[in-house]
């Protein structure tokens, strides 16, 4: 190739060959759309998912901290794109009968979408886990007692007092699985989903310009994951606390 | 008010503390001294439940802490407790620090914790640094912005886990001034502390303790001036800390 290589930017405006009524700019923009909606949805269920895990983890009772440290191992430790392919061709098969169908029966795109989203929620859920446990291990033990010997309770001393200074802390590595989950969601294409990976791929092999497609695709995720990084710098000043961590 | 009978702690191996029985009647100021280590650390944060014990029972008003029937968190909103790291909440402002417990613990309304607030913080002499936040105040300030936490409370008795040890030297008075004159007003107080000159003032009783044991239980009249009277442990201890 090289010096042979016929570039070609106009070819994002070309009808798709396939006769539908699309241009190749149309496939990038729906795989753009589907990436942006999985990677938000189960980012929502690992953060709701991942705090619950993180208390539970510190939590002063064994048996909570050990369900915690059991999710962590179970969804950390095994590859995603194995978990992926355990959501997609096991789970259905495993569940009993009715919910098996239910959700074999759905559109295949819903299914891709809701059994994805599932995978990734859960398995950044473990790692969210980690930076809140991690967040709550940077709190002084003195915290805890200050906020329970004014007679807040247990659950109050978290809401009001652990949970709000730990979760500011845990910002920077929030940051990066947020960061990191636009990114590991390329991993659904292997199961049929048209993401923007995806999506680059197919135009690749439908118009023979890889060049101009995945040039596209990374800049299309450099992009957003820039926008993520200065939405995320502004909650993080929003937040700072004077003469804390990470203040001026 | 406080009654200890005979408690014991062990973390693992390690005794805390040992049969250590004392009181603290109302009105009654009881200064805690020992060295490092002595467990008397451990012992002001038993009185409110923060540290369990093993054996032996404490009672404060009556109620037993820690008991069946007791609401473990109830008995803490009326016992205030004073730390040596402050521990002002960070993303709180000063005012909010002092109205928290009010809101969610008593009750009260934002506006009349809001007062009770404005009240101690004019009292301790910081009402000037109310919307401020802990980090931007000196060690000092918020120390006295803690107390004035636990007196938003209208805490039954108080207590000082050494109030003045990670303060700069030339703070420590102006958290001094706050104890002596909740002191001088009849407050009910436990402290554990290292001023001597602050236990001469105001203390009605001393208490020495070294490696988990009270040994010495006794007016502070009879502490600092029969000192002959005293055990070796407790002499040697008063030795280092009075000659320098």
């Amino acid at each position: 190739m090289g010096s042979t290589y016929k570039w070609n930017w106009g070819i994002f405006l070309d009808p798709v060959s396939t006769g539908e009524p699309a241009t190749y700019l149309d496939w990038l923009l729906a795989g753009l759309q589907n990436t942006v909606v999985l990677a938000l949805a189960s980012s929502a269920i690992a953060l709701v998912l991942g705090v619950a895990m993180g208390i539970m983890r510190c939590a002063p009772n064994r048996w909570l901290a050990a369900i915690g440290a059991l999710y962590v191992a179970l969804f950390r430790n095994v590859p995603v794109i194995v978990q992926l392919f355990a959501w997609y061709f096991v789970v259905p098969e495993i569940l009993p009968v009715h919910m098996g169908t239910w959700i074999k029966e759905l559109p295949s795109m819903t299914q891709m979408m809701a059994l994805s989203t599932m995978c990734l929620g859960l398995y950044m859920a473990a790692r969210v886990c980690e930076h809140i446990r991690a967040g709550l291990g940077t709190l002084p033990r003195g915290q805890r007692f200050a906020a329970t010997a004014l007679g807040l309770t247990l659950f109050q001393a978290y809401r009001y007092v652990l949970l709000p200074v730990a979760l500011r802390v845990a910002i920077p590595p929030l940051t990066s699985e947020l960061i990191n989950v636009f990114k590991n969601s390329a991993v659904v294409s292997t199961i049929g989903l048209l993401d923007l990976s995806a999506q680059s791929q197919q135009l690749a092999e439908y118009t023979g310009q890889p060049y101009e497609a995945f040039l596209a695709a990374t800049l299309v995720y450099i992009v957003i994951n820039w926008i993520v990084m200065v939405i995320m710098h502004r909650v993080e000043r929003k937040v700072r606390l004077p003469g804390y961590i990470g203040s001026k | 008010m406080i009654e200890i009978n005979n408690i014991s702690k062990r973390y693992g191996s390690f005794q805390v503390l040992t049969d250590c029985t004392t009181s603290v009647a109302k009105g009654e100021v009881v200064v805690v001294c020992g060295p490092s280590g002595s467990g008397k650390s451990t012992l002001i944060k038993t009185i409110n439940g923060l540290e369990p014990i093993d054996k032996g029972d404490i009672r404060v008003n009556g109620q037993s802490v820690g008991g069946r029937g007791t609401d473990q968190s109830k008995l803490r909103s009326k016992v205030g407790m004073v730390f040596q790291n402050f521990e002002l909440f960070p993303h709180l402002s000063v005012l909010e620090n002092l109205t928290i417990a009010q809101i969610r613990v008593l009750k009260r309304s934002s506006d009349e914790a809001n007062a009770c607030g404005l009240k101690y913080l004019k009292r301790v002499g910081l009402e000037a640094h109310a919307a401020k936040y802990p980090g931007q105040l000196s060690g000092g300030q918020q120390q006295r912005a803690a107390i004035a936490r636990a007196l938003c409370m209208d805490p039954i008795c108080m207590l000082f886990d050494e109030p003045t040890s990670a303060l700069d030297p030339e703070m420590v008075n102006e958290v001094l001034d706050v104890m002596v004159e909740l002191a001088s007003e009849g407050t009910t107080m436990m402290c554990v502390t290292h001023e001597m000159g602050f236990a001469r003032k105001v203390a009605d009783r001393v208490i020495f303790m070294d490696h988990g044991e009270i040994l010495e239980d006794t007016s502070k009249e009879e502490f600092f001036g029969n000192t002959d009277a005293r055990t070796d442990r407790a002499k040697q201890f008063l030795a280092r800390i009075l000659h320098h």
